[in-house]
């Protein structure tokens, strides 16, 4: 088969300073791929160079076989992408700013409409879409970033830290929705540091720590027959100091003698 | 100036501990609260000069406008009349310090942050209720001592000692006045308006203060100056009697009695007696019902306001008046993306009315500056003079003034951040989404103004101008997209507004300065050599083209185009 992105010897620095190390990362079709790794590790720069939005970095990216800088903008159109932390016009509507949104993918107003109003009711939002923003906790928020990112209809989901803010009931429809995505043959990769879930829905586990891929494999292949969870492997992979001392001086801190 | 004020302020430190407050608490949340009003803007200098000075002069820089303020009041002192002048020495100051604390006051009264830092925090109530107390009062010493300081010291130059004694007695009567009218003002808005539309009157109310400031400094120097107002008595104002500032000046008779008839004398207890009710009064009933209020201000819940009107139903008429015009200016779906956006961010952002909105208003202040430049006519003669003139069109490129606060804020915003959808949404040519949003901002803020610009030339000068508010207008758009292409090649709200710009400034502030100078000589000369009309056809003919070709060129901007002006800027 053959793989819808596949990255190969990338690399991106800023100055002197090596944020992508000749990344090599096959992606296929219809796999909820996990994607982990410390902070700093240059996830947040992979993730900006699949979305189109880095260009000026060295090695080729293709999709479905395809080099991208050929054709950011299909690109863009195949890409949904709900960004950490992300910012968005809070003195809007959700009608207004999907509206907005689904202008800048060339969306049919009719479409969009129908789109909004749907996934808005299912995320118990509807209500709420005639309302402004900013007055919108940070849960809120998300489900409208949400909806924004799959408004489009994307084959490829780009997913980081989409479960900020939710509220335990929403986690579950967004951990189900990826499944539905899946399904469907779409593609969901998928940031996070919440390391029981990303265990949990993916299909592989790809781990980056300064700049390099130190691990992609699914979590049984991690595991190596142990029961170790992901978040012990994570921790064996990326550091070598023993968390269990670092807390330990932390509280130590505290005792003046 | 913080240390000086913290400390003078703390001096009294066995009081407040007697009363119950941790000092160490005190000077510690005394400092930071000082400390955040020098980094927050002020009404006065709200002006984008006064954002790029360096922050921590902001207090140095209130003090500084205050003092000319100050400076400003003196004239009325200077009349013959000495109670006439006090009493609108007074009343300036009591309008002018009550707009200032409407427009201001808010951000350190309800300063709802305290909530969630301060109140967690193991500091006792006396403590808190002390510092709240005493920023207060720091505030206002900060406004009112630089603002009163050229009036003192006229008042013990020109009348003695004595009077130099009961001055601050007349300012300190002011400041309860003033606090009275702005708890009232306060109160009014709570009662009349929702919680959460407070702040957008708020809002208003700067920008008010702001036109009435820019008039005061052009205008009251002229209106002082002429010979009625030299005249004047203030026994010619009966119904003054009725105004607690005409009370407080009547006190200046306890300085000098002799002048003045003995029912001035007697008005003049209602100046103690009159601020003693008022401070009763706040107290008693404004307060507390004042507090209340305040704390709705910032927990406008969610979930508290009813579901509004769904799609389906719809609000149509006035809000979707925008889609409309989206769709008829618009030929792509990105310049209707762009159109929508910028439309509906102008409307509601406040930063953006209270950067905008008042350069509608100093137009016409301006253009009244203008034409009353001739000292030697009346105001009559003036009006009556102004057909003949060729004033008209100064009048239509002065409504150029709000076309640069308009395009700044246009691709500046706080939320600059949420403009990364535009980097990762597949937009060929991001200029027609710019385009669309200069289409809103025009149609939308410098089309409606120029109407009416345009209305009063045609009322005033006749249908012959009719030529000159075309030339105009192409001139100006020129001008604008101009400035765009050159200067703010930026999304809209994609970008923050920096204290400094780097790289070729110069050759940009040239070029927007020149380009409408340049261009309105042209017209002007046009007007003045009447041989010269046809000209005028000409220069439409040759700005239209140069529009054409702007106009092009900023709808074709492309991506490359976007980052190197985000590099250079």
């Amino acid at each position: 088969m053959q793989p819808i992105i596949s990255l190969q010897n990338v690399s991106k620095q800023y100055g002197d300073n090596t944020v992508l190390n000749n990344v090599d990362l096959e992606i296929f079709p219809g796999q909820i791929i996990g994607y982990i790794g410390p902070n700093g590790a240059g996830k947040s720069t992979t993730v900006k160079i699949l979305t189109g939005v880095i260009q000026d970095y060295t090695g080729t990216v293709l999709l479905n076989g395809k080099d991208i800088r050929e054709d950011i903008l299909g690109l863009k159109q195949m890409i949904g992408y709900v960004p950490e932390l992300a910012e968005l016009y809070d003195l809007l509507t959700p009608n207004e700013y999907l509206h907005f949104v689904g202008a800048l993918y060339h969306l049919p107003d009719a479409i969009i409409k129908e789109r909004s109003t749907k996934i808005l009711q299912s995320f118990g939002l509807f209500e709420h879409i005639d309302q402004r923003m900013d007055s919108f906790s940070k849960g809120m928020r998300q489900k409208v970033l949400l909806t924004a990112g799959i408004l489009h209809n994307p084959s490829i989901v780009i997913l980081d830290e989409p479960m900020s803010g939710l509220d335990a009931n929403a986690v579950i429809v967004v951990k189900e929705l990826m499944q539905v995505l899946k399904q469907e043959g779409k593609t969901i990769f998928y940031c996070s540091h919440m390391m029981d879930v990303v265990e949990k829905v993916s299909d592989r586990i790809v781990l980056i720590d300064k700049g390099s891929i130190i691990a992609n494999d699914t979590i049984e292949v991690l595991r190596e027959g142990s029961t170790h969870s992901l978040e012990k492997i994570f921790a064996q992979m990326t550091t070598s100091e023993n968390l269990n001392e670092t807390a330990g001086n932390i509280a130590q801190a505290m005792n003046d003698k | 100036m913080n240390k000086l004020l913290l400390f003078l302020f703390l001096l009294p430190k066995g009081l407040y501990r007697s009363l119950g407050a941790d000092i160490n608490h005190l000077k510690a949340i005394l400092k930071v609260k000082l400390m955040l009003d020098d980094r927050r803007p002020l009404s006065m200098g709200r002006a984008p000069q006064a954002k790029k000075k360096p922050i921590r002069f902001m207090t140095a820089l209130g003090v500084f406008m205050s003092m000319i303020i100050g400076f400003m009041y003196i004239l009325p002192l200077m009349l013959g009349d000495t109670i006439m002048g006090l009493w609108l020495y007074a009343t300036v100051f009591l309008l002018m310090f009550s707009f200032m604390l409407i427009s201001d006051f808010s951000t350190v009264l309800f300063d709802t942050r305290d909530k969630t830092i301060l109140l967690p925090r193991p500091i006792n109530e006396r403590t808190l209720l002390l510092s709240r107390l005493l920023h207060m009062f720091i505030y206002l010493f900060r406004i009112v001592f630089p603002m009163s300081l050229a009036g003192w010291i006229f008042m013990g130059a020109t009348k003695g000692w004595l009077a130099a004694i009961w001055f601050p007695f007349l300012v300190l009567m002011l400041t309860i006045v003033a606090l009275f009218l702005v708890n009232a003002c306060y109160l009014l808005i709570l009662r009349f308006a929702k919680p959460g539309k407070f702040k957008d009157i708020v809002n208003y109310f700067q920008i008010a203060f702001s036109i009435f400031f820019f008039a005061c400094i052009y205008l009251l120097p002229r209106v002082i100056d002429s010979q009625d107002f030299q005249s004047l008595k203030h026994t010619d104002f009966e119904w003054a009697i009725l105004t607690p500032t005409y009370w407080l000046a009547a006190s200046f008779t306890w300085v000098e009695a002799d002048k003045l008839s003995s029912a001035t004398q007697w008005i003049s207890i209602l100046a103690v007696l009159g601020p003693a009710i008022l401070v009763w009064l706040t107290i008693k009933y404004l307060s507390p019902s004042f507090s209340k209020g305040i704390a709705n201000i910032d927990t406008v819940s969610v979930e508290a306001e009813t579901p509004k009107v769904t799609i389906q139903t719809g609000k149509k008429s006035a809000a979707q008046l925008y889609l409309k015009l989206a769709n008829w200016l618009n030929a792509s779906a990105l310049g209707k993306a762009g159109f929508s956006i910028a439309w509906l961010q102008t409307s509601r952002s406040r930063n953006f009315k209270m950067r905008v909105f008042p350069s509608f208003g100093f137009v016409p202040v301006y253009f009244f500056y203008l034409i009353t430049m001739n000292q030697s006519n009346s105001m009559v003669e003036t009006w009556e003079k102004l057909p003949e003139t060729k004033t008209f069109v100064l009048l239509l490129y002065m409504s150029s003034f709000v076309v640069m606060n308009l395009l700044t804020m246009l691709v500046h915003s706080d939320q600059y951040k949420a403009s990364w959808i535009y980097y990762s949404s597949p937009i060929a040519r991001p200029g027609e989404v710019m385009l669309g949003a200069f289409k809103a901002v025009w149609v939308k803020y410098f089309l409606p103004m120029f109407a009416i610009v345009s209305l009063f030339v045609l009322y005033v000068w006749g249908p012959k101008t009719l030529i000159d508010i075309a030339l105009a207008l192409t001139n100006i758009t020129v001008f604008a997209l101009g400035i765009l292409r050159v200067a703010y090649r930026k999304l809209p709200f994609s970008a923050l507004e920096l204290m400094k710009e780097k790289g070729n400034r110069f050759f940009k502030t040239m070029f927007i300065m020149l380009l409408p100078t340049s261009l309105g000589f042209g017209h002007y000369w046009t007007t003045i050599t009447p041989w010269l009309w046809w000209m005028k056809i000409v220069f439409i003919i040759l700005s239209s083209i140069l529009l054409w070709l702007l106009w092009d060129s900023y709808k074709n901007t492309s991506w490359d185009e976007v980052k190197k002006m985000d590099l250079s800027a």
